[in-house]
Protein backbone atom coordinates (compact mmCIF):
# COMPACT_ATOMS: atom_id res chain seq x y z
CA UNK A 1 0.00 0.00 0.00
CA UNK A 2 1.27 3.48 -0.81
CA UNK A 3 0.33 6.46 1.34
CA UNK A 4 1.86 9.96 1.39
CA UNK A 5 4.78 8.73 -0.71
CA UNK A 6 5.73 6.10 1.89
CA UNK A 7 5.21 2.38 1.56
CA UNK A 8 3.30 0.87 4.46
CA UNK A 9 2.90 -2.70 5.60
CA UNK A 10 -0.56 -4.12 6.17
CA UNK A 11 -0.37 -2.72 9.70
CA UNK A 12 0.73 0.83 10.34
CA UNK A 13 4.52 0.87 10.27
CA UNK A 14 6.48 2.08 7.22
CA UNK A 15 7.94 -0.87 5.32
CA UNK A 16 11.53 0.36 5.82
CA UNK A 17 11.05 0.44 9.57
CA UNK A 18 9.60 -3.07 9.53
CA UNK A 19 12.64 -4.31 7.61
CA UNK A 20 15.01 -2.73 10.13
CA UNK A 21 13.10 -4.38 12.98
CA UNK A 22 13.23 -7.73 11.17
CA UNK A 23 17.00 -7.44 10.71
CA UNK A 24 17.41 -6.48 14.36
CA UNK A 25 15.27 -9.45 15.42
CA UNK A 26 17.51 -11.79 13.39
CA UNK A 27 20.65 -10.20 14.89
CA UNK A 28 19.10 -10.50 18.36
CA UNK A 29 18.37 -14.19 17.74
CA UNK A 30 21.87 -14.95 16.42
CA UNK A 31 23.55 -13.25 19.37
CA UNK A 32 21.22 -15.13 21.72
CA UNK A 33 22.33 -18.43 20.14
CA UNK A 34 26.00 -17.52 20.63
CA UNK A 35 25.30 -16.46 24.23
CA UNK A 36 23.38 -19.66 24.88
CA UNK A 37 26.30 -21.75 23.62
CA UNK A 38 28.89 -19.87 25.66
CA UNK A 39 26.98 -19.87 28.95
CA UNK A 40 25.96 -23.53 28.54
CA UNK A 41 29.59 -24.58 27.93
CA UNK A 42 30.68 -22.61 30.97
CA UNK A 43 27.96 -24.03 33.20
CA UNK A 44 28.71 -27.61 32.18
CA UNK A 45 32.42 -26.98 32.67
CA UNK A 46 31.94 -25.51 36.13
CA UNK A 47 29.65 -28.28 37.49
CA UNK A 48 31.04 -31.27 35.66
CA UNK A 49 34.70 -30.59 34.80
CA UNK A 50 36.60 -33.35 33.00
CA UNK A 51 39.72 -34.55 34.78
CA UNK A 52 41.13 -35.97 31.58
CA UNK A 53 40.19 -35.18 27.99
CA UNK A 54 39.39 -38.38 26.13
CA UNK A 55 38.44 -36.92 22.77
CA UNK A 56 34.73 -37.75 22.98
CA UNK A 57 32.12 -35.03 22.43
CA UNK A 58 30.99 -35.09 26.08
CA UNK A 59 34.56 -34.99 27.35
CA UNK A 60 35.34 -32.05 25.05
CA UNK A 61 32.23 -30.24 26.28
CA UNK A 62 33.23 -30.77 29.93
CA UNK A 63 36.87 -29.85 29.54
CA UNK A 64 36.45 -26.30 28.22
CA UNK A 65 38.42 -23.68 30.15
CA UNK A 66 35.34 -22.05 31.70
CA UNK A 67 37.07 -18.84 32.70
CA UNK A 68 37.77 -17.88 29.07
CA UNK A 69 34.02 -17.58 28.40
CA UNK A 70 33.39 -14.90 31.03
CA UNK A 71 34.08 -11.76 29.00
CA UNK A 72 32.38 -13.20 25.92
CA UNK A 73 29.25 -13.98 27.95
CA UNK A 74 29.15 -10.46 29.39
CA UNK A 75 29.66 -8.74 26.02
CA UNK A 76 27.13 -11.01 24.26
CA UNK A 77 24.57 -10.54 27.04
CA UNK A 78 24.83 -6.75 26.91
CA UNK A 79 24.71 -6.61 23.10
CA UNK A 80 21.76 -9.02 22.97
CA UNK A 81 19.95 -6.95 25.58
CA UNK A 82 20.61 -3.66 23.76
CA UNK A 83 19.19 -5.01 20.49
CA UNK A 84 16.35 -6.68 22.42
CA UNK A 85 15.48 -3.40 24.12
CA UNK A 86 15.17 -1.72 20.70
CA UNK A 87 12.84 -4.36 19.23
CA UNK A 88 10.95 -4.56 22.52
CA UNK A 89 8.99 -1.46 21.50
CA UNK A 90 7.54 -3.41 18.56
CA UNK A 91 6.47 -6.17 20.95
CA UNK A 92 4.62 -3.66 23.14
CA UNK A 93 2.95 -1.88 20.24
CA UNK A 94 1.97 -4.75 17.93
CA UNK A 95 2.63 -8.22 19.30
CA UNK A 96 1.39 -7.97 22.88
CA UNK A 97 -1.91 -6.54 21.64
CA UNK A 98 -2.36 -9.59 19.42
CA UNK A 99 -1.64 -11.95 22.31
CA UNK A 100 -4.25 -10.11 24.37
CA UNK A 101 -6.79 -10.16 21.53
CA UNK A 102 -6.43 -13.92 21.20
CA UNK A 103 -6.42 -14.37 25.00
CA UNK A 104 -3.01 -16.05 24.90
CA UNK A 105 -2.32 -15.34 28.55
CA UNK A 106 0.49 -17.86 29.10
CA UNK A 107 2.79 -16.56 26.31
CA UNK A 108 2.02 -12.99 27.38
CA UNK A 109 2.83 -13.75 31.03
CA UNK A 110 5.93 -15.70 30.03
CA UNK A 111 7.16 -12.68 28.05
CA UNK A 112 6.42 -10.34 30.97
CA UNK A 113 8.57 -12.60 33.13
CA UNK A 114 11.28 -12.63 30.45
CA UNK A 115 11.47 -8.83 30.66
CA UNK A 116 12.00 -8.97 34.42
CA UNK A 117 14.44 -11.89 34.61
CA UNK A 118 16.54 -10.36 31.82
CA UNK A 119 16.84 -7.20 33.95
CA UNK A 120 17.83 -9.24 37.00
CA UNK A 121 20.46 -11.11 34.95
CA UNK A 122 21.81 -7.78 33.69
CA UNK A 123 22.22 -6.69 37.29
CA UNK A 124 23.93 -9.99 38.11
CA UNK A 125 26.71 -9.47 35.55
CA UNK A 126 29.02 -7.45 37.85
CA UNK A 127 28.89 -10.25 40.47
CA UNK A 128 29.33 -12.84 37.73
CA UNK A 129 32.47 -11.05 36.53
CA UNK A 130 33.74 -10.61 40.09
CA UNK A 131 33.48 -14.30 40.99
CA UNK A 132 35.04 -15.47 37.74
CA UNK A 133 37.89 -12.99 38.13
CA UNK A 134 38.72 -14.73 41.39
CA UNK A 135 38.53 -18.16 39.79
CA UNK A 136 41.79 -19.33 41.31
CA UNK A 137 40.39 -19.18 44.84
CA UNK A 138 38.36 -22.26 45.62
CA UNK A 139 36.54 -20.73 48.60
CA UNK A 140 34.13 -18.97 46.25
CA UNK A 141 33.66 -21.90 43.86
CA UNK A 142 30.08 -22.66 44.95
CA UNK A 143 29.00 -19.03 44.67
CA UNK A 144 30.62 -18.79 41.25
CA UNK A 145 28.85 -21.93 40.08
CA UNK A 146 25.47 -20.79 41.43
CA UNK A 147 25.71 -17.31 39.86
CA UNK A 148 26.72 -18.88 36.54
CA UNK A 149 23.84 -21.36 36.73
CA UNK A 150 21.33 -18.62 37.50
CA UNK A 151 22.51 -16.56 34.52
CA UNK A 152 22.41 -19.71 32.34
CA UNK A 153 18.86 -20.57 33.43
CA UNK A 154 17.72 -17.02 32.67
CA UNK A 155 19.39 -17.06 29.25
CA UNK A 156 17.74 -20.42 28.42
CA UNK A 157 14.33 -19.24 29.65
CA UNK A 158 14.56 -16.00 27.67
CA UNK A 159 15.69 -17.82 24.55
CA UNK A 160 12.83 -20.31 24.67
CA UNK A 161 10.15 -17.71 25.43
CA UNK A 162 11.46 -15.43 22.68
CA UNK A 163 11.40 -18.36 20.29
CA UNK A 164 7.81 -19.30 21.20
CA UNK A 165 6.53 -15.72 20.93
CA UNK A 166 8.32 -15.36 17.60
CA UNK A 167 6.54 -18.50 16.41
CA UNK A 168 3.19 -17.03 17.46
CA UNK A 169 3.66 -13.56 16.01
CA UNK A 170 7.10 -13.14 14.47
CA UNK A 171 8.62 -13.17 11.01
CA UNK A 172 6.09 -12.98 8.22
CA UNK A 173 3.03 -13.11 10.46
CA UNK B 1 40.79 -1.46 48.88
CA UNK B 2 39.26 -2.80 45.69
CA UNK B 3 36.09 -1.33 44.21
CA UNK B 4 35.35 -4.77 42.76
CA UNK B 5 34.32 -6.11 46.15
CA UNK B 6 31.19 -3.94 45.88
CA UNK B 7 30.08 -5.75 42.71
CA UNK B 8 28.23 -8.59 44.50
CA UNK B 9 26.45 -5.94 46.62
CA UNK B 10 25.44 -4.13 43.43
CA UNK B 11 23.94 -7.32 41.99
CA UNK B 12 21.91 -8.19 45.08
CA UNK B 13 20.74 -4.58 45.53
CA UNK B 14 19.84 -4.26 41.84
CA UNK B 15 17.38 -7.16 42.04
CA UNK B 16 15.63 -5.80 45.13
CA UNK B 17 15.47 -2.21 43.83
CA UNK B 18 14.20 -3.43 40.46
CA UNK B 19 11.38 -5.27 42.20
CA UNK B 20 10.48 -2.08 44.09
CA UNK B 21 10.62 -0.10 40.83
CA UNK B 22 8.15 -2.45 39.14
CA UNK B 23 5.84 -2.66 42.14
CA UNK B 24 5.71 1.09 42.79
CA UNK B 25 6.41 2.22 39.20
CA UNK B 26 9.53 4.21 40.07
CA UNK B 27 10.35 5.28 36.53
CA UNK B 28 12.18 8.60 36.04
CA UNK B 29 10.96 8.66 32.45
CA UNK B 30 8.36 7.01 30.21
CA UNK B 31 8.58 5.98 26.59
CA UNK B 32 5.40 6.25 24.53
CA UNK B 33 6.23 3.64 21.91
CA UNK B 34 3.38 4.36 19.51
CA UNK B 35 4.18 8.09 19.43
CA UNK B 36 7.96 7.52 19.77
CA UNK B 37 8.04 10.15 22.51
CA UNK B 38 9.83 10.30 25.85
CA UNK B 39 8.30 11.91 28.91
CA UNK B 40 9.63 12.79 32.35
CA UNK B 41 8.43 10.68 35.26
CA UNK B 42 5.93 7.83 35.20
CA UNK B 43 3.28 9.13 32.81
CA UNK B 44 -0.04 7.48 31.97
CA UNK B 45 -0.39 6.07 28.43
CA UNK B 46 -1.19 8.72 25.79
CA UNK B 47 -1.69 6.71 22.64
CA UNK B 48 -0.74 3.04 22.70
CA UNK B 49 1.28 1.56 25.54
CA UNK B 50 3.48 3.57 27.91
CA UNK B 51 6.80 1.82 28.53
CA UNK B 52 8.37 2.19 31.97
CA UNK B 53 10.96 -0.61 31.68
CA UNK B 54 13.81 1.67 30.54
CA UNK B 55 13.11 3.92 33.50
CA UNK B 56 13.01 1.00 35.94
CA UNK B 57 16.42 -0.13 34.68
CA UNK B 58 17.83 3.37 35.15
CA UNK B 59 16.46 3.72 38.69
CA UNK B 60 17.72 0.26 39.61
CA UNK B 61 21.20 0.96 38.24
CA UNK B 62 21.48 4.27 40.08
CA UNK B 63 20.09 2.84 43.31
CA UNK B 64 22.29 -0.26 43.23
CA UNK B 65 25.34 1.89 42.47
CA UNK B 66 24.58 4.03 45.54
CA UNK B 67 24.14 0.94 47.76
CA UNK B 68 27.33 -0.63 46.39
CA UNK B 69 29.26 2.62 47.00
CA UNK B 70 27.97 2.74 50.58
CA UNK B 71 29.01 -0.88 51.11
CA UNK B 72 32.62 0.13 50.49
CA UNK B 73 32.50 1.98 53.79
CA UNK B 74 32.12 -1.38 55.57
CA UNK B 75 35.54 -2.75 56.55
CA UNK B 76 36.67 -5.62 54.31
CA UNK B 77 37.24 -7.87 57.33
CA UNK B 78 33.60 -7.43 58.35
CA UNK B 79 32.29 -7.77 54.80
CA UNK B 80 34.04 -11.13 54.45
CA UNK B 81 31.84 -12.54 57.20
CA UNK B 82 28.68 -12.05 55.12
CA UNK B 83 27.56 -15.24 53.41
CA UNK B 84 28.40 -14.83 49.67
CA UNK B 85 25.41 -16.98 48.71
CA UNK B 86 23.15 -13.94 49.13
CA UNK B 87 24.40 -12.76 45.73
CA UNK B 88 22.42 -15.52 43.96
CA UNK B 89 19.80 -16.25 46.61
CA UNK B 90 18.40 -12.69 46.65
CA UNK B 91 17.93 -12.47 42.83
CA UNK B 92 16.43 -15.97 42.89
CA UNK B 93 13.99 -14.86 45.59
CA UNK B 94 13.10 -11.77 43.56
CA UNK B 95 12.38 -13.98 40.53
CA UNK B 96 10.09 -16.10 42.73
CA UNK B 97 8.23 -12.93 43.77
CA UNK B 98 7.82 -11.96 40.09
CA UNK B 99 6.40 -15.40 39.31
CA UNK B 100 3.93 -14.85 42.16
CA UNK B 101 3.02 -11.34 40.93
CA UNK B 102 2.46 -12.65 37.39
CA UNK B 103 0.63 -15.83 38.48
CA UNK B 104 -2.65 -14.49 37.06
CA UNK B 105 -1.35 -15.04 33.51
CA UNK B 106 -0.66 -18.72 34.17
CA UNK B 107 -3.70 -19.63 36.28
CA UNK B 108 -6.50 -18.44 33.98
Amino acid sequence: MLACGQEFEAGHRPLGETRVLTVLLIVHSLMAVALLGAITHQTVGVWWPAKKRTGSFVSSLRSVPSMTYTNAVIVLFILTMIVGSIIYTEYRVSIRVTLQDYRMYVPEGAFELKEHVASIALGLLPAYWYYWRQSLSQDRATTRAMVTTLVACIVWYNFLVGHVVNNIRGFGS
Amino acid sequence: MSIARAFPVFSAAFAVIYLACVQYNLAPFTYHAELMQWGLGAQPPRQGPAMYWYGWLTTSTLGATAVAALSLAVPASLAKRVWPGFVWLIPLGVIAVFVYILRGYFLR
